[in-house]
Protein backbone atom coordinates (compact mmCIF):
# COMPACT_ATOMS: atom_id res chain seq x y z
CA UNK A 1 0.00 0.00 0.00
CA UNK A 2 1.54 3.28 -1.09
CA UNK A 3 1.07 5.88 1.58
CA UNK A 4 3.26 8.36 -0.15
CA UNK A 5 1.53 10.00 -3.06
CA UNK A 6 -2.18 10.15 -3.57
CA UNK A 7 -4.27 6.99 -3.41
CA UNK A 8 -6.32 6.16 -6.43
CA UNK A 9 -8.49 3.18 -7.28
CA UNK A 10 -6.46 0.11 -8.34
CA UNK A 11 -8.14 0.25 -11.74
CA UNK A 12 -9.61 3.13 -13.71
CA UNK A 13 -13.38 3.46 -13.38
CA UNK A 14 -13.64 2.71 -17.11
CA UNK A 15 -11.90 -0.62 -16.44
CA UNK A 16 -14.46 -1.57 -13.79
CA UNK A 17 -17.28 -0.66 -16.16
CA UNK A 18 -15.87 -2.59 -19.11
CA UNK A 19 -15.08 -5.63 -16.93
CA UNK A 20 -18.71 -5.58 -15.79
CA UNK A 21 -20.05 -5.31 -19.33
CA UNK A 22 -17.68 -8.03 -20.51
CA UNK A 23 -18.67 -10.28 -17.59
CA UNK A 24 -22.39 -9.91 -18.24
CA UNK A 25 -22.16 -10.54 -21.97
CA UNK A 26 -23.49 -13.67 -23.61
CA UNK A 27 -20.04 -14.78 -24.78
CA UNK A 28 -18.73 -14.76 -21.23
CA UNK A 29 -21.82 -16.62 -20.04
CA UNK A 30 -21.04 -19.33 -22.55
CA UNK A 31 -17.29 -19.39 -21.75
CA UNK A 32 -17.92 -19.57 -18.03
CA UNK A 33 -20.36 -22.44 -18.45
CA UNK A 34 -17.92 -24.22 -20.74
CA UNK A 35 -15.07 -23.76 -18.22
CA UNK A 36 -16.76 -23.93 -14.81
CA UNK A 37 -20.17 -25.40 -15.47
CA UNK A 38 -22.03 -22.38 -14.16
CA UNK A 39 -22.98 -18.81 -14.91
CA UNK A 40 -20.47 -16.12 -13.91
CA UNK A 41 -20.97 -13.81 -10.96
CA UNK A 42 -20.66 -10.25 -12.19
CA UNK A 43 -22.32 -8.09 -9.56
CA UNK A 44 -19.12 -7.17 -7.75
CA UNK A 45 -17.75 -5.36 -10.80
CA UNK A 46 -20.78 -3.10 -10.83
CA UNK A 47 -20.42 -2.41 -7.11
CA UNK A 48 -16.74 -1.61 -7.63
CA UNK A 49 -17.59 0.72 -10.50
CA UNK A 50 -20.06 2.55 -8.26
CA UNK A 51 -17.46 2.92 -5.52
CA UNK A 52 -14.86 4.08 -8.01
CA UNK A 53 -17.15 6.86 -9.23
CA UNK A 54 -18.07 7.71 -5.63
CA UNK A 55 -14.39 8.09 -4.81
CA UNK A 56 -13.85 10.28 -7.86
CA UNK A 57 -16.75 12.56 -6.89
CA UNK A 58 -16.36 12.84 -3.14
CA UNK A 59 -13.18 11.02 -2.03
CA UNK A 60 -15.41 8.90 0.21
CA UNK A 61 -13.33 6.78 2.63
CA UNK A 62 -16.06 4.13 2.61
CA UNK A 63 -15.80 3.82 -1.16
CA UNK A 64 -12.01 3.48 -0.89
CA UNK A 65 -12.31 0.85 1.82
CA UNK A 66 -14.90 -1.16 -0.13
CA UNK A 67 -12.82 -1.06 -3.29
CA UNK A 68 -9.66 -2.22 -1.55
CA UNK A 69 -11.56 -4.97 0.23
CA UNK A 70 -13.05 -6.17 -3.04
CA UNK A 71 -9.73 -6.27 -4.87
CA UNK A 72 -7.98 -8.01 -1.98
CA UNK A 73 -10.71 -10.65 -2.02
CA UNK A 74 -10.08 -11.16 -5.74
CA UNK A 75 -6.38 -11.64 -5.05
CA UNK A 76 -7.01 -14.03 -2.17
CA UNK A 77 -9.28 -16.08 -4.42
CA UNK A 78 -6.35 -16.55 -6.79
CA UNK A 79 -4.01 -17.57 -3.98
CA UNK A 80 -6.28 -20.31 -2.68
CA UNK A 81 -4.06 -23.15 -3.85
CA UNK A 82 -0.50 -24.04 -2.87
CA UNK A 83 1.89 -23.63 -5.81
CA UNK A 84 3.41 -26.76 -7.25
CA UNK A 85 6.82 -25.21 -7.77
CA UNK A 86 9.10 -22.64 -6.19
CA UNK A 87 9.27 -19.25 -7.85
CA UNK A 88 12.66 -18.02 -8.97
CA UNK A 89 14.31 -14.91 -7.59
CA UNK A 90 16.21 -14.35 -10.83
CA UNK A 91 15.87 -15.68 -14.39
CA UNK A 92 17.58 -18.92 -15.46
CA UNK A 93 21.34 -18.52 -15.84
CA UNK A 94 21.47 -19.94 -19.33
CA UNK A 95 18.58 -18.02 -20.89
CA UNK A 96 20.91 -15.78 -22.88
CA UNK A 97 23.81 -18.18 -23.35
CA UNK A 98 24.64 -18.54 -27.06
CA UNK A 99 23.59 -21.85 -28.58
CA UNK A 100 26.31 -24.43 -28.97
CA UNK A 101 27.61 -23.83 -25.44
CA UNK A 102 24.68 -25.90 -24.12
CA UNK A 103 24.33 -29.64 -24.03
CA UNK A 104 23.06 -31.12 -27.31
CA UNK A 105 19.32 -31.89 -27.37
CA UNK B 1 -1.47 -11.56 -31.41
CA UNK B 2 -2.45 -10.36 -27.93
CA UNK B 3 -1.73 -13.75 -26.30
CA UNK B 4 1.88 -13.81 -27.42
CA UNK B 5 2.33 -10.10 -26.79
CA UNK B 6 1.31 -10.45 -23.16
CA UNK B 7 3.54 -13.48 -22.64
CA UNK B 8 6.53 -11.76 -24.23
CA UNK B 9 6.04 -8.66 -22.08
CA UNK B 10 5.63 -10.74 -18.94
CA UNK B 11 8.78 -12.67 -19.71
CA UNK B 12 10.70 -9.48 -20.37
CA UNK B 13 9.55 -8.19 -17.00
CA UNK B 14 10.82 -11.41 -15.39
CA UNK B 15 14.24 -10.97 -17.00
CA UNK B 16 13.79 -13.30 -19.96
CA UNK B 17 13.63 -11.18 -23.08
CA UNK B 18 12.81 -13.37 -26.04
CA UNK B 19 14.93 -12.93 -29.17
CA UNK B 20 13.53 -14.64 -32.24
CA UNK B 21 16.85 -15.85 -33.59
CA UNK B 22 18.02 -17.14 -30.20
CA UNK B 23 14.84 -18.51 -28.66
CA UNK B 24 12.91 -19.84 -31.65
CA UNK B 25 13.82 -22.63 -34.06
CA UNK B 26 11.88 -24.06 -37.00
CA UNK B 27 12.48 -27.73 -37.64
CA UNK B 28 10.97 -30.75 -39.30
CA UNK B 29 9.56 -33.03 -36.62
CA UNK B 30 8.51 -36.65 -36.36
CA UNK B 31 4.89 -37.67 -36.13
CA UNK B 32 2.20 -35.09 -35.46
CA UNK B 33 4.03 -32.99 -32.89
CA UNK B 34 3.49 -29.27 -33.49
CA UNK B 35 6.20 -27.87 -31.29
CA UNK B 36 8.08 -28.05 -28.03
CA UNK B 37 10.05 -26.14 -25.44
CA UNK B 38 13.63 -27.29 -24.92
CA UNK B 39 14.60 -26.24 -21.40
CA UNK B 40 18.21 -27.36 -21.94
CA UNK B 41 18.71 -24.69 -24.60
CA UNK B 42 15.89 -22.29 -23.64
CA UNK B 43 14.47 -22.66 -27.13
CA UNK B 44 10.98 -22.97 -28.55
CA UNK B 45 10.89 -25.41 -31.43
CA UNK B 46 8.17 -24.99 -34.04
CA UNK B 47 7.51 -27.97 -36.30
CA UNK B 48 7.34 -26.38 -39.71
CA UNK B 49 6.18 -29.59 -41.37
CA UNK B 50 3.18 -29.97 -39.04
CA UNK B 51 1.85 -26.42 -38.86
CA UNK B 52 -0.13 -25.36 -41.90
CA UNK B 53 -2.40 -22.55 -40.72
CA UNK B 54 -1.73 -19.19 -39.10
CA UNK B 55 -4.30 -19.84 -36.35
CA UNK B 56 -2.60 -23.13 -35.47
CA UNK B 57 0.79 -21.39 -35.49
CA UNK B 58 -0.53 -18.72 -33.10
CA UNK B 59 -1.78 -21.38 -30.74
CA UNK B 60 1.46 -23.40 -30.79
CA UNK B 61 3.54 -20.28 -30.16
CA UNK B 62 1.29 -19.33 -27.23
CA UNK B 63 1.40 -22.89 -25.85
CA UNK B 64 5.20 -23.06 -25.97
CA UNK B 65 5.62 -19.52 -24.66
CA UNK B 66 3.66 -20.57 -21.57
CA UNK B 67 6.25 -23.31 -20.96
CA UNK B 68 9.04 -20.80 -21.51
CA UNK B 69 7.33 -18.37 -19.13
CA UNK B 70 7.06 -21.08 -16.46
CA UNK B 71 10.74 -21.94 -16.97
CA UNK B 72 11.62 -18.29 -16.59
CA UNK B 73 9.66 -17.57 -13.42
CA UNK B 74 9.88 -20.84 -11.51
CA UNK B 75 12.25 -23.67 -10.70
CA UNK B 76 10.52 -26.17 -12.95
CA UNK B 77 12.13 -29.59 -12.80
CA UNK B 78 11.15 -30.63 -16.33
CA UNK B 79 12.98 -33.93 -16.36
CA UNK B 80 12.64 -35.54 -12.95
CA UNK B 81 9.39 -34.19 -11.57
CA UNK B 82 6.33 -35.33 -13.51
CA UNK B 83 4.12 -33.08 -11.37
CA UNK B 84 6.03 -30.02 -12.53
CA UNK B 85 5.71 -31.09 -16.15
CA UNK B 86 2.03 -31.83 -15.59
CA UNK B 87 1.47 -28.38 -14.11
CA UNK B 88 2.97 -26.58 -17.08
CA UNK B 89 1.04 -28.77 -19.52
CA UNK B 90 -2.21 -28.09 -17.71
CA UNK B 91 -1.52 -24.36 -17.86
CA UNK B 92 -0.54 -24.48 -21.53
CA UNK B 93 -3.66 -26.42 -22.53
CA UNK B 94 -5.82 -24.13 -20.36
CA UNK B 95 -4.50 -20.76 -21.44
CA UNK B 96 -3.46 -21.13 -25.09
CA UNK B 97 -6.85 -21.75 -26.68
CA UNK B 98 -6.00 -25.44 -27.26
CA UNK B 99 -9.29 -26.37 -25.60
CA UNK B 100 -11.70 -23.94 -27.17
CA UNK B 101 -15.05 -25.46 -28.09
CA UNK B 102 -14.32 -25.03 -31.80
CA UNK B 103 -10.95 -26.77 -31.56
CA UNK B 104 -12.52 -29.61 -29.60
CA UNK B 105 -15.28 -30.00 -32.16
CA UNK B 106 -12.72 -30.29 -34.95
CA UNK B 107 -11.33 -33.21 -32.94
CA UNK B 108 -14.86 -34.65 -32.77
CA UNK B 109 -14.93 -34.18 -29.01
CA UNK B 110 -18.32 -32.87 -28.08
CA UNK B 111 -19.20 -31.60 -24.65
CA UNK B 112 -20.38 -28.39 -23.11
CA UNK B 113 -20.71 -28.14 -19.37
CA UNK B 114 -17.22 -27.85 -17.92
CA UNK B 115 -15.88 -29.59 -21.00
CA UNK B 116 -12.94 -27.20 -21.01
CA UNK B 117 -11.58 -28.93 -17.91
CA UNK B 118 -11.98 -32.40 -19.42
CA UNK B 119 -10.10 -31.23 -22.48
CA UNK B 120 -7.30 -29.61 -20.44
CA UNK B 121 -6.85 -32.78 -18.40
CA UNK B 122 -6.79 -35.05 -21.43
CA UNK B 123 -4.42 -32.90 -23.45
CA UNK B 124 -2.05 -32.48 -20.51
CA UNK B 125 -1.88 -36.25 -20.11
CA UNK B 126 -1.26 -36.71 -23.83
CA UNK B 127 1.49 -34.09 -23.82
CA UNK B 128 3.26 -35.76 -20.91
CA UNK B 129 3.11 -39.13 -22.64
CA UNK B 130 4.54 -37.57 -25.80
CA UNK B 131 7.68 -36.33 -24.06
CA UNK B 132 8.33 -38.69 -21.18
CA UNK B 133 8.60 -42.46 -20.94
CA UNK B 134 6.03 -42.86 -18.18
CA UNK B 135 2.91 -44.97 -17.92
CA UNK B 136 -0.50 -43.51 -18.64
CA UNK B 137 -1.36 -44.15 -15.00
CA UNK B 138 1.63 -42.12 -13.82
CA UNK B 139 0.71 -39.26 -16.13
CA UNK B 140 -2.93 -39.32 -15.00
CA UNK B 141 -1.95 -39.39 -11.34
CA UNK B 142 0.42 -36.46 -11.79
CA UNK B 143 -2.16 -34.37 -13.65
CA UNK B 144 -4.94 -35.12 -11.18
CA UNK B 145 -2.62 -34.43 -8.25
CA UNK B 146 -1.83 -30.89 -9.36
CA UNK B 147 -4.95 -30.06 -11.35
CA UNK B 148 -6.70 -27.72 -8.92
CA UNK B 149 -3.60 -25.65 -8.29
CA UNK B 150 -2.43 -25.45 -11.89
CA UNK B 151 -5.81 -25.06 -13.60
CA UNK B 152 -6.38 -22.02 -11.40
CA UNK B 153 -2.93 -20.52 -12.01
CA UNK B 154 -3.69 -18.07 -14.81
CA UNK B 155 -0.42 -16.14 -14.80
CA UNK B 156 0.37 -13.92 -16.63
CA UNK B 157 -3.19 -13.58 -17.99
CA UNK B 158 -5.09 -13.26 -14.73
CA UNK B 159 -7.99 -15.14 -16.35
CA UNK B 160 -8.59 -17.91 -18.88
CA UNK B 161 -8.46 -16.07 -22.21
CA UNK B 162 -11.09 -17.65 -24.43
CA UNK B 163 -10.76 -15.16 -27.24
CA UNK B 164 -8.57 -12.38 -28.56
CA UNK B 165 -10.90 -9.98 -26.80
CA UNK B 166 -10.27 -11.74 -23.46
CA UNK B 167 -6.56 -11.62 -24.17
CA UNK B 168 -6.77 -7.88 -24.81
CA UNK B 169 -8.50 -7.37 -21.43
CA UNK B 170 -5.80 -9.48 -19.82
CA UNK B 171 -3.07 -7.42 -21.50
CA UNK B 172 -4.64 -4.19 -20.29
CA UNK B 173 -4.72 -5.54 -16.73
CA UNK B 174 -1.11 -6.63 -17.06
CA UNK B 175 -0.01 -3.17 -18.19
CA UNK B 176 -1.89 -1.73 -15.21
CA UNK B 177 -0.15 -3.93 -12.65
CA UNK B 178 2.03 -1.29 -11.06
CA UNK B 179 -0.94 0.95 -10.34
CA UNK B 180 -2.98 -2.03 -9.19
CA UNK B 181 -0.55 -3.27 -6.55
CA UNK B 182 0.48 0.21 -5.43
CA UNK B 183 -3.12 1.04 -4.51
CA UNK B 184 -4.24 -2.09 -2.74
Amino acid sequence: MADRGVWRPPRTCEDYWSEWKHCKGIRNLFHNYYTYGEAPSCGQWKIDYGNCRKWEKSKSPDAKESLCKSERARLLEKQKYDPVWQLRKSPPRDWYLPLGQDKPK
Amino acid sequence: GPYAQLLLDAMKQSGCTVYNDRHFACEDCDGCVSGGFDSATSQIVLCQNNIHQQSHMNRVVTHELIHAFDHCRAHVDWFSNVKHLACSEIRAANLSGDCSLINEMTRFKFGLKQHHQTCVRDRAIRSILAVRKVSKETAEKAVDGVFDSCFNDHEPFGRVPHSKSDAKYAYRNFQNRDRYYANL
